[in-house]
């Protein structure tokens, strides 16, 4: 038991991840990671909302009515990504990321490792598994989402947080800072990770 | 139990939609106080940014109730202008109940529609007047406030912001504070079409109603251009005749010693 909890929650965070190996939630990873501050609450949401609807839909798993449960699903997940939005603008401290974060905090509802991970694992499974599950998907979620935000507020900005760590005669490299570096990056991690786990390599 | 059940598929569904719904809207009446004054704190800093009340850097890193006191503090006046450019409401600038016209889009409407509008003026205690402008950028709206000095013709300070221009290119209007910089110093040519130029090459032609675009940012440049220019026509008929009095006064003043002389 504990060894499948353990694997549970390591799975996604490393063999699973659903971004670098399930190639999920791509958009926000390309929308989010300019800077490490943005990337690190769309982090945090993103953990809160799979966890807590993974949740929810799991102690709900025996009374949803098959033929409309990806609706039920979805009531769940908006409820979920509404409440984070209202909670990050209503603090003191949050409301000028969520500013900044705009849509993409709303856009967590069409994050397919949510949806996902309810249908795959929290419809089976008890709920405080179910609960481990979607926070550890959004762990893998948003390791790498901070990995690829440090490369890019680094070389985009010469900031880290926006602190500045490069000297300021650092001309901040403006493809950095577009979408498709977002890309070329996650193709980078997509690579190491592979070179490193042999497992996933085709042969 | 059989959950496939058309009548407890039926009940089931209303069921869970009407708990999600209500808690919503608790969680919503409970959290809209709290988020209103972020709302109303986020704008005083970038009015008084634009005043230069104090750095931006500080008034972001200050807390919201001493926002609140910074504005009750240097306030002098507030109130709202329709487009016949007279006077037609107060805004309250007690501490306690500090009133803002914070929703541009219903007045940008009202400006383009002729309709009635409740356009803001702060004055503030240096006596430089502070108003809005309101536009669309690339993804959505894009807005700014503008202090202007006493001459009511120089322009004092500029604050931009936007919804979600792209970043690094668009979104420069608000992270570059060299962008707003650019527009200290330069004046609103009240009655001239354009009133003020934000275009390509614009600084080059030596007018001081003028500031480049932004490389790479030709649609939200476009958007503020276009915002800037029609807020500034509507209060045009408010700010115009009071900054030819203010120009009439400092003609005379440049102009009567030489007088004496004679």
């Amino acid at each position: 038991m504990a060894q499948k909890l353990k694997e549970t929650i390591l799975n996604p965070i490393l063999k699973g991840n659903p971004i670098t190996v399930l190639v999920l939630g791509i958009c926000s990873a390309l929308a989010v990671t300019v800077q490490l501050k943005g990337a690190v609450v769309m982090a945090l949401s993103v953990i809160a909302v799979t966890g807590l609807s993974s949740l929810v839909c799991s102690l709900l798993r025996n009374t949803i009515p098959n033929r409309v449960r990806i609706i039920v699903q979805l009531v769940v997940v908006a409820m979920m990504v509404i409440l984070v939005d209202q909670i990050l603008k209503a603090g003191e401290g949050t409301y000028a990321i969520d500013k900044q974060l705009s849509v993409y905090i709303g856009l967590i509802i069409t994050n397919c490792i949510v949806m996902g991970r309810i249908e795959a694992f929290a419809l089976g499974n008890k709920p405080i598994p179910s609960l481990l599950d979607g926070i550890a998907n959004g762990l893998g979620y948003g390791l790498i989402l901070v990995i690829v935000a440090f490369f890019r507020e680094l070389l985009g900005s010469g900031t880290l947080f926006g602190f500045q760590v490069l000297p300021s005669g650092y001309i901040p490299n403006n493809l950095v800072i577009l979408p498709p570096f977002a890309l070329i990056l996650l193709g980078c991690i997509i690579w190491v990770h592979r070179a490193f786990d042999k497992d996933l390599q085709e042969k | 139990m059989n959950t496939n059940n058309n009548v407890y598929t039926v009940i089931y569904t209303a069921v869970i939609v009407v708990i999600v719904a209500s808690l919503l809207a608790f969680v919503a009446a409970k959290l809209g106080p709290a988020q209103d004054a972020n709302a109303k704190a986020e704008t005083l800093r970038q009015m008084m940014s634009a005043a230069g009340v104090k750095p931006t850097e500080e008034l972001y890193a200050a807390k919201n109730a001493e926002i609140l006191d910074l504005y009750a503090s240097n306030i002098q006046e507030a109130y709202t202008i329709g487009l016949d450019g007279e006077k037609n409401g107060e805004l309250s600038v007690s501490k306690d109940k500090i009133e803002l016209v914070s929703k541009l889009k219903p007045q940008h409407k009202a400006i383009l529609s002729e309709g009635e509008a409740t356009l803001p003026v702060y004055i503030f205690k240096s006596g430089k007047a502070v108003i809005p402008v309101y536009g669309a950028g690339l993804w959505g709206p894009v807005w700014g406030y503008i202090a202007l000095q006493p001459d009511l013709h120089t322009i004092a300070g500029a604050f931009f912001d936007h919804e979600s221009e792209t970043p690094g290119l668009g979104a420069k209007i608000k992270d570059e504070p060299w962008f707003r910089e650019k527009f200290t110093g330069k004046t609103v040519e009240w009655g001239d079409s354009p009133a003020f130029r934000l275009e390509k090459n614009a600084e080059a032609t030596g007018a001081t109603n003028a500031v480049d675009a932004i490389t790479g940012a030709t649609m939200t440049s476009k958007g503020l251009n276009e915002a800037l220019n029609v807020w500034f026509n509507a209060y045009e008929k408010h700010f115009g005749v009071g900054a030819l009095f203010h120009m009439l006064e400092e003609h005379e003043a440049e102009t009567t010693p030489n007088a004496e002389e004679e």
